[in-house]
């Protein structure tokens, strides 16, 4: 009984935002010519997907966000198989390394990483931000990766190996499709950063490929639409409910400190 | 948890049951595996893209933010060497010494809270057998909002109009935007609501890869639940609790997005946290002050990291 109450509260403290905001997307906030406020219905969803500056933002998130993940899942699957695999000279450094990465403050790097990109090109677009993105989200890709591929008996190499398979195609034959549990959780928690995240997707888009995060700021105004900023903000969690469908019954594996 | 005697680590979660596969993995068969890694410098060749690109984005960057934080930057062609007055200046203020207790505290408050109520829930929803599934997808909801947003959501929910909290709180006199430590209690709310997931996933990984023989050998000795918890399942989540920390420890001691759009530091500073300092410099183009602010910030964030790294080995080996 305790347990059920505990539970119940639970869901409401996680749903109480999140009701309140699908309620005002379903509502007309703002006084129209023809609808009176507090009207019930589609039309903010109408109107943000008739607002080719939204949906242009909801392309832009939508590219960077899966650069990110390839960039991430690619360059975390060898240096995690390295991991699993071997000892070596300095691999408790690099461990501290990609510890220290992930948690320096994306407020400390905004200033020269925005000079830098500058005098690459990469302002005001998605590769910018996926690679930026990278910094947070390569060494948790490691350290899941590396969880999983541990997990895999040596035995799955030597076998490959004396196949006669290759580097190459032991990864994409053997060592991927034995670890594609893991490879689901690495892209979630990317996704879930490079989504949501906001202090480089500001200062990387300065004239153009706003993301969704972006364009959902400039909806704030003089005379803010909230109806719509919510209406916005409903379909933007759309991938991210898909994603933890998809990757629900392996999210329990997580990560943890690796040091 | 964290390291054996060959210096690397068994964690918890890497030792989880592979629902798909059962019996893939166990601690023996990965204990033995670990004995036979074999040590052999080419696996660096492996490294080095990611080393590739965590150089370029992250150790070019912070080089560069610590050069300017010694220089006067007015456009980036005119730029004075200043040496260390930037950090002398902050050091020296106490306008600095206010906000870093406040963010420290607010670390500690956001931890003790989110840590220990992390850990009730993955063990409430591990009683909980297939439902913890739902359980798990539910706190990871908060996890895919944009963080811009999350603040929004709040403000919407307790708007005294319009909200579905609202008139209630304004009933019980909750005055957020005018008494302080009702904005404190409000910023560490959305803080809770949008990171509680992340502890409670990371929690619940590294309880449910405890096998049942242990907590049934517990219970024929006659252990507390106390007991039980601190002598068998802390251990065993020990790896998970720490990174969740050490995340959780930097995000909240940075916060930013929240507490910006909540108050902007208000209720005359009482929420003006570290970054919040670090915003207005970067906002007012005082460069060369805000990277020599940054530098602090990044040295105190490695301090707290390095030690606790240090403590962990420490008490492993």
């Amino acid at each position: 009984m305790m347990r059920r109450l505990a539970l119940l509260a639970l869901a409401g403290f996680i749903l109480l935002p999140l009701a309140q905001a699908v309620i005002l997307s379903f509502t007309v906030t703002l006084p129209d010519v023809e609808l009176a406020q507090g009207t019930v219905g589609l039309m903010n969803y109408s109107a943000v997907l008739a607002d080719s500056a939204l949906r242009a933002a909801m392309v832009n998130s939508g590219i960077y966000v899966v650069l990110n993940v390839v960039f991430c899942i690619a360059l975390a699957l060898p240096a995690a198989y390295a991991l699993a695999r071997f000892r070596f000279l300095g691999d408790r450094h690099f461990l501290l390394v990609i510890l220290v990465f992930r948690v320096t403050p994306p407020v400390v790097l905004s200033l020269p990483i925005f000079i830098l990109f500058s005098q690459f090109g990469l302002v005001n677009s998605p590769v910018g931000i996926a690679l930026v993105h990278c910094l947070f989200n390569l060494p948790v890709a490691i350290w899941i990766l590396e969880s999983f591929i541990r997990a895999v008996p040596r035995e799955l190499d030597e076998t490959a190996f004396l196949d006669g398979h290759s580097g190459p195609s032991f990864f994409f034959y053997h060592l991927i499709p034995a670890i594609a549990p893991g490879i689901g959780v690495a892209a979630f928690f990317c996704f879930i950063f490079s989504w949501v995240e906001v202090v480089f997707a500001r200062i990387l888009t300065v004239t153009g490929g706003k993301p969704i995060t972006m364009a959902l700021q400039a909806m704030f105004g003089f005379q803010t639409d909230i109806g719509m900023v919510m209406a916005m903000t409903c379909l933007s969690l759309v991938p991210g409910v898909v994603m933890i469908w998809f990757v629900r019954n392996h999210l329990a594996r997580g990560f943890s400190l690796r040091a | 948890m964290f390291s054996d005697g060959g210096g690397r680590a068994l964690t918890g979660a890497g030792a989880a049951p592979w629902p798909r596969q059962p019996g893939l993995t166990s601690r023996p068969h990965e204990r033995r595996l670990r004995r036979m890694a074999p040590h052999d410098n080419r696996a660096w060749f492996l490294l080095v893209p990611a080393l590739t690109l965590l150089g370029v984005v992250g150790a070019l960057p912070l080089l560069a933010v610590f050069n300017y934080g010694f220089h006067d930057i007015f456009t980036l062609k005119d730029v004075h060497w200043v040496g260390a007055d930037w950090f002398a200046d902050i050091l020296g203020s106490d306008r600095f010494v206010a906000s870093l207790g406040r963010s420290l505290l607010f670390s500690t408050l956001a931890l003790g809270i989110q840590v220990p109520l992390g850990i009730a829930v993955a063990m409430l929803l591990l009683g909980q057998g297939k439902g913890a599934v739902w359980g798990l997808m539910l706190v990871a909801l908060p996890l895919v909002v944009p963080w811009n947003m999350i603040p929004m959501l709040w403000l919407g929910l307790i708007n005294s109009d319009s909200g579905l909290l609202g008139p209630g709180l304004a009933a019980i006199g909750f005055d957020w935007k005018f008494t302080g430590w009702h904005t404190w209690a409000l910023i560490l709310a959305v803080d809770t609501w949008h990171w509680l997931g992340l502890v409670v996933v990371l929690a619940y990984a590294g309880l449910s890869a405890i096998p049942d023989a242990y907590r049934q050998a517990a219970a024929i000795d006659g252990a507390s639940r106390w007991a039980v918890f601190r002598h068998i399942e802390l251990p065993k989540i020990a790896g998970a609790l720490a990174i969740v920390f050490l995340l959780r420890f930097v995000d909240s001691f940075m916060i930013y997005t929240e507490a910006f759009a909540i108050n902007a530091g208000g209720p005359s500073d009482a929420t003006r946290f570290l970054s919040l300092e670090l915003g207005e410099e970067i906002k007012g183009f005082s460069y060369g002050q805000a990277a020599a602010r940054a530098t602090l910030y990044f040295l105190i964030v490695l301090a707290v990291v390095w030690a606790f790294v240090a403590a962990t080995r420490e008490r492993e080996a």
